[in-house]
């Protein structure tokens, strides 16, 4: 039997293994984005499979905030980088790790 | 609908509602599409509608820029052979290319003016798409465009308007 993640999954890694062959030919800020992208949908992934954190909750909520920063601007979504990283380091905190 | 305004209003859409887009609709959005310049009046382009949500998901596992969740997903593909018998080489590298551009702005302008949100995306795997959809070799996947109704409109990006030049050419010497 099949769980009910494995689909998501599978999604999840084909749209990883795509974007890995793609970035061969794309803008190299593209790389940051799709990483970005991919933790969203994990997040969310993990989400409808009943595993709920505020943490995880709030750093997707970051990254929608500012992911399309990088269609604008580099120096914006560096910068939106830099934070996010370090708004990281309060949540780690929050929980067993 | 005026031009100018939809021009300057239309923007990226990434975040859609769940309503289906109307099939008529998507029928005028392809008929926009038609009636876009094509050189040499090759027009070798069909257009492919997809409505069903199975069918969408796995489009996006091969397409990294499709983003969000749209109810309908249009692929502007090219008859390679046909563009390259009517227009040779230039109609099979460059022409049919710019034929694919002038034809999605126009839906996505029409798509403007009916109320619904598009996105533009050429970041997907084109061999893939190919085979997703069982197109036979000489059509092949140009331009993605997502399709349905706004959940979010984002804000302009910024112009750079130093660009325009009123002179005869740009820099005088």
């Amino acid at each position: 039997m099949i769980s009910s993640i494995e689909p998501k999954a599978f999604e999840l890694v084909c749209y990883m293994v795509t974007s890995a062959c793609n970035l061969l030919n794309e803008n190299k800020l593209y790389g940051p984005f799709r990483l970005l992208d991919t933790a969203s949908r994990l997040i969310t992934l993990l989400e409808e499979e009943g595993v709920r954190s505020k943490r995880l909750e709030e750093i997707r909520e970051r990254i929608i905030a500012g992911q399309y920063s990088v269609m604008e601007d580099e120096k914006v979504f560096a910068d939106f980088l830099q934070g996010l990283v370090l708004a990281l380091i309060p949540l780690m905190e929050d929980g067993t790790v | 609908m005026d031009l100018l305004k939809a021009i300057m209003e239309r923007r990226s859409v990434r975040s859609f509602q769940t309503d289906p887009v109307p099939v008529d609709m998507l029928r005028r959005l392809v008929e926009a599409g038609i009636w876009a310049p094509s050189g040499g009046n090759a027009q070798t382009w069909c257009f492919i509608i997809v409505t069903d949500g199975a069918s969408i998901r796995r489009l996006k596992m091969l397409s990294p820029g499709l983003l969000g969740n749209p109810p309908a997903v249009m692929v502007i593909c090219q008859n390679v052979a046909e563009a390259e018998r009517k227009g040779a080489k230039l109609g099979k590298e460059v022409l049919m290319l710019m034929d694919s551009a002038m034809a999605a702005q126009n839906i996505m302008l029409a798509a403007y003016a009916e109320g619904l949100g598009t996105c533009i995306v050429r970041s997907f795997h084109p061999e893939g798409v190919q085979k997703l959809l069982k197109l036979p070799q000489y059509i092949e996947p140009q331009i993605l465009i997502s399709v349905g109704f706004p959940a979010s409109v984002p804000k302009p990006p910024k112009r750079n308007f130093n660009i325009v030049s009123f002179q005869e050419y740009i820099g005088n010497d």
